[in-house]
């Protein structure tokens, strides 16, 4: 997948988040850093940013000296306790000034977790710094946050997406027709990997990608987005929106915990009394307290837009 | 699609109709007599209750012989006139390549007399003339109606299937699906059924579609045939029921499994709660007797079963305040087909998402939204961009089958 293939390797390579690249480079050169946190939206360049430091800071012993984890995928206490701990505490390699552990989707730990991974963090400063990647910085908790140097990444500028399209598309040999450009860097919305995925599939089609094919793909390859379920939803299609919601939960493989978070940021942005957004919060956190313990995702899900779709009508 | 078991499985030749053997060997030597101009009567009446193997027994022997088959079924609008243009034509002459034809009015007991006036005198005229064998399929040989039919008819009685001919028969459809279910549960299909084959063949489709390894308690699964009536009642009840004791006496007598009873109405609560405010709130009981149903499953707490049901029936029925009276079908819960159909392919999706998270560095969970549609949208559209990928990700097989899956 080009995502992976045009993932720059080094801080040179980055372009945008300058401000932040400049001060990752001077921990390159000070060959020392702090514990950090990238915090922000998707496709933003904060694993990317990781692992062009650990890159460039480690040069050829880049794999003895790092590690990634998904916080998502290994999540819970135990994992902080073995996995992180064992790597954290072993003794630093030699020639090199420490190791770098690199935890994606942080925030998706639970505060418990976090708590057990403050501590491996402080015991092993010496042989080991974290960096921590996260789309939202207030769902780590306060401790870390105060122990790490934090970076917000910011959307990339519309420019910065667009002329790295063009440089794919070149190298790629891809044609780009009318507004094709335009299109995908509208959707993408400061998303790199957003930007870059709908260059390949788009360009999977055989013609010039213009605007026409660019909403194709976004059409057939539906990335079962919240939008249509919160717009069928706020219309009163509830018999609708069950069956996005099903075909995302069930066909799709969408977590529904997931989708509850993106629900819930919707939420906040929508233009509803505070009183009514407060309880409908309550219910999100409901929902959430139900599906660990073991309600049904659907069920639950269906009911919470049934609850919004009835409010936001009424408002 | 793929298409479904009862014409996947449909015999192509006589050997491989199961059961009611003595009848296939009677209609078979009756069609040979008639070949060679020695059969007493021009028509059959094969008769017997349905999914027997009736029609596809013309089917198979029609093929077996090389015959032309023509077939006009009851529930086509069966004017006398049309009877006439279709079957009258053919019942007299070859088809265009010679070969000789064989005229199948299928359920001919469905003949409606208000609607089809003159049918019969026509069908009697028709084979009069006729130099084709007629063949008549009903359930009911005795109906009035069709007197004069059956006296003009050879009868050929086909038997409700028994273990003997089911059984294997349904044995081999499950190995060639690949479904592993035991005998105590075929055998159940075949009663639950009454040995209607086309009945047996829908359930087990429909419970191997939920999941691979069966056995008999699946059985539960299922809404016998004659109580779908029944569970449309239960459901249009709770729907209408104006207070709680009404409401849970609907689901009392329903004597379906809860979580059957739950699927139901859950399926159907937005047709019927077109309010959305009464929605909402129905749906909120709902989500609370779903909670409820996973703490008594988790738990074992079977006590909680109570609160569930009344929060699933009356919460539902007490939440109708402003919706306007209307007549809405009862529909199928969707869910379990969805559920089922997916189950599969699920745990498939999970092992894709592992790969192709932890290459790209995201986790497996955000994979579905991030990575998936797009690699979905290429490997329908690019062969060789779907093969470079497929190299990248060292992608299995079956993998690859789920992203050129729709």
């Amino acid at each position: 997948m080009w995502v992976e293939k045009y993932r720059p390797r080094s801080l040179d390579d980055i372009r945008d988040q300058d401000e932040i690249i400049r001060r990752l480079k001077r921990f390159v050169e000070a060959k020392a850093m702090p514990h950090c946190l990238f915090a922000g939206p998707p496709g933003t360049g904060k694993t990317t940013a990781a692992l062009c430091l650990a890159h460039d800071m480690f040069g050829e012993r880049f794999h003895e000296a790092f590690m990634e984890l998904n916080a998502s995928d290994a999540r819970g206490i135990d994992v902080i306790r073995t996995t992180v701990k064992e790597f954290a505490r072993a003794a630093s390699i030699s020639g090199l000034p420490f190791k770098i552990l690199v935890l994606d989707e942080a925030d998706n730990m639970t505060a418990d977790a976090q708590h057990a991974m403050r501590r491996t963090m402080e015991r092993y400063t010496q042989t080991c710094r974290f960096i921590l990647c996260a789309n939202y910085s207030g769902r780590i908790i306060e401790p870390i946050q105060s122990r790490c140097a934090i970076f917000r990444f910011t959307p990339l500028a519309d420019e910065v997406v667009a002329n790295f399209l063009m440089e794919i598309a070149g190298r790629e040999g891809v044609k780009i027709g009318e507004g094709g450009l335009e299109a995908i860097v509208r959707v993408a919305a400061g998303d790199m990997r957003k930007a870059i995925n709908t260059l390949q599939a788009a360009a999977s089609m055989d013609k010039p990608v213009d605007e026409e094919t660019v909403y194709s793909v976004l059409g057939l390859a539906k990335p079962g987005e919240v939008e249509e379920l919160m717009e069928k939803t706020l219309s009163g299609r509830i018999d609708e929106a069950r069956r996005i919601l099903r075909s995302m939960l069930w066909s799709q493989g969408v977590s529904g915990l997931d989708l509850l978070k993106q629900i819930y940021h919707h939420m906040l942005d929508m233009d509803l009394p505070s009183d009514l957004k407060v309880d409908l919060v309550d219910t999100v956190g409901e929902v959430e307290y139900r599906l660990s313990q073991g309600a049904d995702e659907e069920i639950q899900l269906t009911a919470l837009l049934a609850k919004l779709s009835s409010k936001g009508a009424s408002s | 699609m793929t298409q479904p078991w009862t014409v996947k499985y449909r015999p192509v030749s006589l050997d491989e109709v199961a059961g009611n053997s003595e009848a296939k060997k009677a209609f078979l030597s009756w069609l040979k007599d008639f070949q060679s101009g020695k059969a007493g009567k021009k028509a059959a009446l094969l008769y017997g209750p349905p999914g027997t193997g009736k029609t596809v027994t013309v089917e198979a022997a029609a093929r077996d012989l090389n015959l032309d088959l023509v077939e006009v079924n009851a529930s086509d609008k069966r004017t006398g006139e049309l009877l006439e243009k279709i079957a009258g034509r053919a019942a007299t002459q070859g088809d265009l390549f010679g070969r000789r034809r064989i005229i199948l009015l299928d359920e001919i007991d469905g003949i409606n007399l208000q609607e089809d006036k003159g049918a019969v005198p026509i069908i009697l005229k028709i084979l009069s003339e006729a130099e084709n064998p007629i063949v008549f399929t009903a359930n009911d040989p005795w109906n009035p109606m069709i007197r004069p039919l059956r006296e003009s008819s050879l009868l050929i009685e086909f038997k409700r299937l028994g273990l003997r001919d089911s059984i294997p028969f349904l044995r081999r459809i499950c190995r060639l699906e690949g479904v592993e279910a035991d005998d105590k549960l075929l055998k159940a299909l075949v009663e639950k059924n009454n040995g209607d084959m086309r009945g047996i063949l829908n359930d087990l489709e429909m419970l191997s579609s939920i999941k691979r390894v069966l056995s008999h308690r699946d059985v539960e699964w299922l809404a016998p045939r004659d109580r779908k009536e029944e569970i449309f009642n239960v459901i249009r009840r709770i729907f209408y029921a104006g207070d709680y004791h009404s409401a849970r006496r609907a689901a009392d007598q329903a004597d379906m499994d809860y979580e059957m009873l739950f699927e139901w109405i859950y399926e159907n609560t937005p047709y019927q709660l077109r309010d959305p405010r009464d929605l909402a709130n129905a749906l909120s009981a709902l989500a609370k007797a779903d909670l409820y149903i996973a703490r008594v499953k988790r738990l074992q707490l079977w006590s909680l079963i109570p609160y569930a049901l009344d929060l699933m029936t009356a919460g539902v029925a007490s939440s109708k305040k402003y919706t306007r009276p209307a007549f809405t079908p009862v529909k199928f819960p969707e869910r379990l087909r969805y559920m089922s159909r997916t189950m599969r392919d699920r745990e498939a999706v999970k092992g894709l998402c592992g790969k192709i998270g932890s290459a790209c560095h995201i986790s497996a969970r955000r994979c579905p939204t991030l990575m998936i549609p797009y690699l979905k949208f290429i490997f329908r559209h690019d062969e060789r961009a779907a093969e470079n990928i497929r190299r990248e990700f060292d992608l299995t097989e079956e993998e690859v089958k789920l992203l050129k899956m729709d």
